[in-house]
């Protein structure tokens, strides 16, 4: 019964897409399992199972500062994010006004540079503010921060920005006209409405801060290494399974951020 | 020949039933419309005989050919979708060529047949046009000289007017008629829209719920629906639930009251009397004797222009619909909201139709 | 047919009542996001772009001048040059597997599956994406090591030799493809999704196979899409810093590694700079170049 062309068609793009779909996940599945095994240097076959290489990860203080330092310095990017890139959506979404698409194409600037060309043109510009000011933000806290809202900006503008225009302008009309003022509508109609797009924008605004490399490369300080940083000076000189537990941790995180934002937003459109 | 066979065809999806176990035979040169509301099945009836979708069971043929596990391309099958589905990226000319394309059909000859394909529907000088500067009739046209300049055995219709206005729908109804008639194409029509139906078919076949509820030539459906969801479907507002007396010549109201009915078949069990709204009479006083009757009280009067509705509160406790000539046309005078009235019919005019 | 019927159905792109109103005050409302914007981007590229045509110095790192040197200093040394030379050419290679392995699985993805399992399938997609360079190359070398996952499996099978396999160009293309893979998937399937599948349908009854279908239909419709999609890839490849650094080891030399090491290590900010302006505008013109060259053949009915 059917029809077979269709059927042998379906299972080749089938085959096909579980191989490229494996090709991309398996090494992420494969470091996962590996991290809890006992072996000194990750490799195969596991000599039995342990989740010691979590306990060490976490004493040691290269890892848990970097953990608590992205955790920090993202968090407080995506606010910014979200104080500077809420206004600036509903200028970009709502008005039309001359220079609006150069304005957005500037505002959305940080996604299109390459991160070691942004990154090392902040750390230049961060140094000749320096030397002329004697203010220290190359490697400081700020100056860290300053680069990590840079990246979660355009992230937040774009996502609240798609919901902003998804949106059926009818229905602050209808709340005009049963009787609420402008700030009323705002808050009980128009930000309600949005809320997923927001939240969307804010976890992509985390997680792009969050992973990054390129940017804070050149911004960090010896006693001031985001996680990325602390992995990758790690892996320099090591490869055992502590990366492979850091790496655990970080997927999960991750893993558990994707599954949120895909309750309110649909993935694909934040690409 | 291409006479279409269904024979017990069903699809499922899961545990959800889209077409149950149907089976139609539809003659050479015949046009049969499919239908129904959305969701009764008809679309994906027709899909299957296209083969985009696989019968869960039974068979389809065409002309004698069991085409069920056949791809779509191997089937032969003209088709005109709702969208009308015109390649964005090709010319009309080489829309229309493209099934002869796949034929392997030769260039010159192919031409030769594209011109023809599109004069016979009036667009000989559109064939250098994109689908995008036509308007959405002349697409509509396109995408049926495309369909039929492959010489398909069937022709499917799917939904093919519902994005046209009013008179382009009934401008190209007639046309889609004529060249099917003319060519003597057996064809099927999905629609929702029954004027759709009944001015195009040879004969409808009324689904719902994935199951047929009624085959026949149009004027046989629309006088005589057989079921509940038949007549309504048609149009006629007042169902009344009862049963039929003992005696088969009477019909007594699950409300109350009994009226009299003539040249119905028998029906066992719960049934509707269905009555149309322009079948009724009102007025004030009792009327003659050998009409049905029910009293009532105008509850509200709406105007349609050449025609006046009315929505009756019977006494019995069930609401009416009657559709009057207007006064100024000749009807009686406007009776206002909350005049008793007497609802009358020709006992003839009630139509007994089954629960199910 | 009648004009009434030609007029009716050409209605405007844009309907009036639903384009946005002009609002005075509105674009102020950007204001302090463009400044920050301008002061963390805009600024720092411009001084970056003056800094590249200075003069450095060992001891004062930079003096200030106005010489094409640093310029003039890629073009002439070799080196430079084939680091310019292979960061495009794994560029192309990885842009290429991307655009054969990512066109089944984004066309999968937009007609063969629910719209559960695309939800479920895409986050699978999304994770390596945003799991980070750090995690995603640590996890390829996981692999790719001599005594790593790749090397066991092929031992079971008897393969005893070492794999050679970290290091190297091959190395670096594998990391590549997998982290921009996502990109073109998820880019493609868009695409995909937007045609109607009615007009493969359509194709289909016209008696055309599903190759013809493809080729006939789908991809011509899909080439801006795929367009964007094979030049964001191979952008974002050019830039490519952590893979080339990680799985390519210390000798092997990419564009993006290159311009930190100049900028951050040497301290040589004018070439640093002049590395980072060359970077961007060799992709910036072969990404418009290309770009043109394919749209102006099919320009007549994408826009």
């Amino acid at each position: 019964m059917g029809n077979a062309q269709a059927k042998t068609i379906r299972i080749g793009y089938t085959a096909i897409s579980v191989l490229v779909i494996g090709f991309v996940v398996l090494p992420l599945i494969f470091i996962v399992w590996m991290s809890f095994f006992s072996n000194r240097i990750l490799s195969l076959p596991p000599e039995g199972y342990t989740l010691d290489w979590y306990r060490r990860a976490w004493q040691m203080a290269d890892f848990r500062n970097g953990f608590f330092l992205s955790l920090r310095t993202s968090l407080i990017a995506t606010a910014i994010a979200l104080i500077l890139g809420l206004p600036a959506s509903f200028a970009l979404a709502r008005a039309r006004f001359p220079g609006r698409e150069t304005i957005n194409t500037i505002l959305m600037s940080p996604m299109i540079v390459p991160g070691i060309v942004g990154g090392s043109s902040l750390f230049v510009f961060f140094l000749e503010v320096e030397f002329l000011t004697g203010w220290r933000i190359a490697g400081s806290s700020p100056g860290l921060i300053a680069a990590h809202s840079l990246i979660a900006l355009p992230w937040m503008i774009r996502l609240v920005t798609t919901s902003l225009i998804g949106m059926n302008p009818s229905v602050e009309e209808a709340a005009r006209s049963l009787g609420a003022g402008p700030l009323t509508v705002f808050f009980r109609v128009t930000l309600p409405v949005i809320k997923p797009g927001v939240i969307a924008g804010s976890l992509f605004a985390f997680v792009n801060s969050f992973i990054d490399l390129e940017k804070s490369l050149f911004l960090v300080g010896p006693d001031r290494t985001t996680l990325q940083i602390a992995l990758i000076n790690y892996l320099e000189w090591n490869f055992d399974s502590t990366i492979g537990a850091v790496a655990t941790v970080q997927i999960a995180l991750i893993t558990l951020l994707l599954l949120v934002t895909d309750r309110y937003a649909k993935l694909s459109r934040a690409f | 020949m291409s006479e279409v066979v269904l024979q017990d065809v069903a699809k499922h999806y899961g545990d959800a039933v889209a077409v149950r176990n149907m089976t139609l035979r539809i003659a050479d040169g015949e046009l049969v419309a499919l239908l129904g509301p959305s969701g009764c099945g008809k679309t994906t009836t027709l899909r299957m005989i296209a083969g985009f979708v696989d019968a869960t069971s039974g068979r389809i043929s065409v002309g004698g050919r069991d085409v069920t596990g056949l791809p779509p391309n191997r089937r032969n099958m003209g088709m005109v979708f709702q969208n009308y589905a015109l390649f964005p990226h090709m010319t009309v000319a080489q829309n229309v060529a493209f099934g002869l394309e796949m034929r392997k059909v030769s260039r010159a000859d192919a031409g030769k047949r594209v011109r023809e394909a599109l004069a016979r529907v009036r667009l000989g000088q559109y064939g250098d046009r994109l689908p995008k500067q036509l308007s959405g009739g002349q697409q509509q046209r396109v995408a049926l000289a495309r369909a039929l300049v492959i010489e398909p055995d069937v022709l499917l219709l799917d939904e093919p007017l519902s994005n046209l206005d009013a008179a382009l729908r009934h401008e190209m109804k007639i046309e889609i008629r004529q060249l099917q008639q003319s060519l003597g194409l057996t064809t099927v029509f999905v629609t929702h829209d029954q004027d759709e139906a009944m001015s195009t078919a040879d004969r409808m076949v009324l689904m719902y719920q994935g199951g047929v509820e009624q085959i026949g030539p149009p004027a046989e459906v629309f006088g005589r629906p057989r079921t509940a969801f038949a007549a309504g479907f048609l149009g006629i507002p007042n169902l009344l639930a009862g049963r039929m007396t003992p005696d088969r010549a009477g019909f007594a109201f699950e409300a109350g009251p009994t009226v009299r009915l003539q040249g119905q078949p028998p029906i066992a069990g719960r049934a509707f009397l269905a009555l149309r709204p322009e079948e009724i009479s009102l007025s004030t006083e009792p009327p003659a004797t050998g009409r049905n009757a029910l009293a009532g009280r105008v509850e509200i009067m709406t105007y349609h222009g050449s025609a006046v509705e009315y929505q009756l509160r019977t006494d019995a406790g069930p609401m009416l619909s009657a559709r009057l000539r207007a006064p100024g046309l000749g009807g009686q005078p406007v009776l206002p909201g909350g005049t008793a009235v007497w609802a009358h019919w020709a006992p003839e005019a009630g139509v007994l139709v089954n629960e199910h | 047919m009648s004009m009434s019927d030609t007029v009716a159905q050409m209605a405007p792109p844009d309907r009036p009542d639903r384009r946005p109103p002009r609002r005075i005050g509105a674009p102020f409302l950007t204001t302090p996001a463009l400044v920050f914007v301008t002061i963390g981007l805009l600024a720092p590229l411009a001084l970056m772009l003056r800094n590249s045509f200075n003069r450095f110095d060992p001891a004062e790192l930079m003096i200030s001048a106005f010489t094409a040197e640093n310029y003039v200093k890629f073009f002439t040394d070799a080196f430079y040059q084939e680091v310019l030379l292979r960061t495009l050419g794994i560029s192309a290679l990885a842009t290429a597997i991307c655009l054969v392995a990512g066109v089944p699985v984004a066309y999968f993805l937009a007609r063969h599956v629910s719209a559960f399992a695309k939800r479920m399938l895409l986050i699978v997609i999304l994770v390596p994406l945003l799991i980070g360079n750090a995690v995603r190359t640590s996890a390829w070398m996981l692999i790719l090591n001599d005594r790593g996952v790749l090397a066991s499996v092929l031992g079971v099978f008897g393969y005893e030799g070492p794999l050679g396999l970290m290091y190297t160009a091959t190395a670096v293309t594998i990391g590549l493809v997998s982290v921009l893979l996502p990109f073109m998937i998820i880019t493609l399937n868009s695409v995909f999704e937007a045609i109607d599948a009615n007009l493969e349908d359509a194709a289909g009854s016209l008696g055309a196979t599903h190759l013809t279908v493809m080729r006939r239909v789908v991809l011509p419709l899909a080439l801006p899409g795929i367009l964007a999609g094979t030049v964001l890839c191979f952008i974002l490849s050019m830039n490519a810093y952590a893979t080339p650094v990680l799985l390519g080891g210390p000798t092997f030399h990419m564009m993006a590694p290159t311009v930190y090491q100049q900028v951050a290590k040497a301290m040589n900010w004018p070439f640093g700079s002049a590395l980072a302006f060359i970077l961007m505008s060799v992709t910036l013109i072969l990404t418009v170049g290309v770009s043109a060259l394919v749209q102006r053949k099919y320009r007549r009915w994408s826009e």
